[in-house]
């Protein structure tokens, strides 16, 4: 699975496809991306042939102007919204054919997302929330067995991001970078081979923003994880291995 | 394992679901209430109305060639010759007018049989009747409490009275007949045991055509009282010994109705069905009736108004079965971004909208089983419930005067009850998909950006 899928090695190099050498096998390639949206009688271009090979343990920053299509972008990567042209594969798996429940399933093994407004569920505590794509990928009987396991593996994750004692506590009761720290907890616990974070300091002051970079960089760097950020922080960007801008539709290198 | 972890989280966090839960428990603890007691009423009712007959009841035809008076002897050997038959007994029937002796006319005040004074007159031998009904049943003091000035001496001889206990003296050595009153008439007009009662009624060969009508007037004393349970059948129901009431009619008639016990777990319809065959046979013209064809419109009154309650509280249930409908819209309305969320994580579109099915499933089914127990614990205790309210409000919720009843029935019918209740789930259930679909079919981007 984590070999890159033939063809994708081969191909040519898109716009902006880096030009920091691969770290490792290729985990993600994009070919041609293209989406457009329909606005009334017009027809809105966002994507127009996004080619990019993400490969594993590299970290990825993506600028661009409000509007430019980043979370589109980010949207068809972690298999949230299909492409109207162009093809993408996740750890080999060609993705447009796959049905919906497949794109799940995929989804859940191979992506984790961190959100700008951390979209945690309110009615859960904080580990719960942690847990929350293990539990999605075990049926019941298989939960019983691996119950144990996930939950030490989200209190080690919380650990490591400074939350061990805010494991019981709900978001409400949270601040915002404690928040972030959980939706991070929770994207990294099903141990995905990419992570892919949209805006992630976007909502907290200056000091959390970087602490949280400083953790989300550690904690990828540590465990193996393909990072993506789409961001407007110039200093978080610069942080990554390399920096693709998205301008009228394509990526071009920073 | 989400589905059900998340379904559980979201009713709980809501009181809303509290609520929804609550309204399907109220109306499946009604429906079962009132099935129970309706289905009690109707057995009880059945019970009575099969205790103011027989199995089968065999009516005489008119033929000239008997002069009208059907030969009771053939009647009675050709029944009693049936294998499923276990006794018969014959009964002569009369309207008649009841007077109380020596006082103005009076009329029972009985809300329903106000002003009324007329009586069938029925005319039995005690011990024929003891093996082909319940009637001597009726008489046992213990089913008529707290009034032992109006029950028999000897509920073996319902007739008997000493002379002695006649209460007006003059009519002591009179060797007035004796009848038995309904125990309701008696309560109504204020009469004793050994109370004198006049019957008008029509003699023999009197019809109404003429001018000018006879009548016949006999004073009888009354031996004691019956009560069947049967309000109507009580107050309107005098019994007098076959004999004495063909002296007093003059009747030429032996039997009007002949009164048929079958064997334990005959087959009714059957039995009466080869007696019509067999009176065809001997060429004795007759008409014969199972007790249910008899009260066949009373009993089928009494099981459609169960059948409309039920009815009528079904669609309440299922109204309230639509309140699991808008909570769960709403619920869903509210929980876009969580459902954007949940794509996110990897929830498939099935997991998403079963965890919305399961919140439907979780009101309707929880609802369902606190008003399964909550209403057959109503229906066990409702004569407790009954005497708190009427003790504590001053409100009388049941009147054992009109039902004759001493506590209100109850049958509880467990495969029923839980019927209902899984029909309950079933229908929220279905009604929940429409939201459960609209979860799973959300697209996640146009969720996640949901404000």
């Amino acid at each position: 699975m984590s070999d890159a899928p033939e063809g994708v090695a081969a191909a040519p190099r898109a716009a902006g496809a880096g030009a920091q050498p691969a770290r490792g096998a290729v985990v993600l390639a994009a070919r041609d991306l293209a989406r457009r949206y329909r606005m009334g009688q017009e027809t809105i271009d966002v994507l127009r042939g996004v080619s990019l090979d993400l490969h594993a343990g590299e970290s990825v920053a993506i600028m661009g102007r409000s509007g430019a299509g980043k979370s589109t972008l980010l949207h068809l990567l972690g298999l949230l919204d299909r492409p109207d042209a162009g093809s993408l594969r996740i750890d080999g798996v060609e993705s447009a054919g796959l049905s919906r429940a497949a794109r799940a399933r995929l989804r859940n093994a191979s992506v984790g997302f961190v959100f700008q407004f951390y979209h945690l569920l309110p009615e859960l505590s904080a580990l719960e929330n942690a847990m929350l794509p293990r539990m999605i990928a075990l049926g019941p009987l298989a939960w019983l067995g691996a119950r144990t396991e996930a939950r030490r593996q989200a209190l080690a994750l919380l650990d490591e991001l400074g939350l061990a004692s805010r494991a019981s506590h709900r978001p409400g009761k949270l601040s915002g970078g404690e928040r972030q720290r959980v939706a991070i907890a929770r994207a990294l616990v099903g141990q995905p081979r990419l992570l892919l974070c949209d805006e992630p300091t976007g909502n907290l002051d200056e000091r959390t923003s970087a602490a949280i970079a400083e953790q989300l960089f550690a904690l990828s760097a540590r465990h193996g994880h393909t990072l993506v950020l789409v961001t407007h922080d110039a200093e978080l960007a610069a942080r990554a291995d390399r920096t693709l801008l998205l301008h009228e539709g394509r990526l071009d290198l920073a | 394992m989400f589905r059900l972890f998340l379904a559980t989280r979201y009713m709980l966090a809501r009181p809303v679901s509290y609520l929804a839960m609550s309204a399907i428990a109220v109306a499946v603890m009604a429906l079962i209430t009132v099935i129970s007691v309706m289905n009690g009423f109707l057995a009880e009712t059945r019970t009575i109305v099969r205790g103011t007959t027989s199995d089968i009841v065999v009516l005489p035809g008119q033929d000239p060639a008997w002069n009208y008076a059907a030969p009771r002897e053939a009647f009675e050997k050709l029944v009693a010759g049936h294998p499923q038959v276990s006794g018969v007994c014959a009964r002569l029937v009369r309207p008649a007018v009841v007077k109380v002796h020596g006082r103005a006319n009076m009329t029972v005040g009985d809300s329903m049989f106000s002003n009324r004074n007329q009586v069938l007159v029925l005319g039995i031998d005690p011990d024929a009747e003891a093996p082909v009904t319940d009637l001597l049943h009726y008489m046992d003091v213990l089913a008529i409490p707290a009034n032992k000035d109006i029950t028999v001496t000897d509920p073996r001889r319902p007739f008997f009275l000493d002379k002695a206990q006649v209460a007006d003296g003059a009519l002591r050595n009179a060797g007035l007949p004796r009848v038995l009153v309904g125990e309701p008439r008696m309560r109504e007009l204020g009469l004793a045991r050994g109370d004198a009662l006049e019957m008008v009624t029509l003699p023999e060969g009197e019809g109404l055509g003429g001018d000018q009508l006879r009548t016949t007037t006999q004073t009888f004393v009354i031996s004691g009282t019956f009560s069947t349970g049967k309000h109507d059948f009580d107050l309107a129901t005098v019994f007098i010994e076959r004999d004495r009431f063909r002296e007093w009619t003059g009747t030429k008639q032996e039997f009007s109705e002949l009164y048929v016990r079958c064997r334990d777990g005959a087959d009714l319809p059957r039995v009466r069905d080869e007696l019509i065959a067999a009176f065809h046979a001997a060429r004795l013209p007759a008409g014969v009736e199972t007790w249910m064809d008899r009260h066949s419109i009373y009993l089928g009154a009494v099981e459609n108004e169960r059948n409309i309650l039920g009815f009528v509280l079904s669609l309440f249930v299922l109204l309230t079965c639509t309140i699991t409908f808008s909570m769960l819209t709403m619920m869903v309305q509210e929980k876009v971004r969580d459902i954007g969320i949940l794509s996110a994580m990897g929830a498939s579109a099935g997991g998403i909208g079963a965890v919305f099915a399961l919140c439907g499933l979780y009101v309707a089914g929880l609802g369902g089983v606190l008003g399964l127990g909550l209403g057959e614990l109503l229906s066990s205790k409702i004569n407790a419930v009954k005497d708190w309210i009427e003790s504590t409000f001053g409100i009388q919720i049941f009147n054992r005067d009109v039902y004759a009843f001493t506590e209100i029935p109850t049958s509880i019918n467990h495969p029923l009850n839980v019927a209902i209740v899984v029909g309950t789930a079933f229908f929220s259930i279905f009604i929940c998909l429409l939201p459960a679909l609209r979860a799973a079919r959300m697209d996640p981007v146009e969720a996640l950006r949901h404000e």
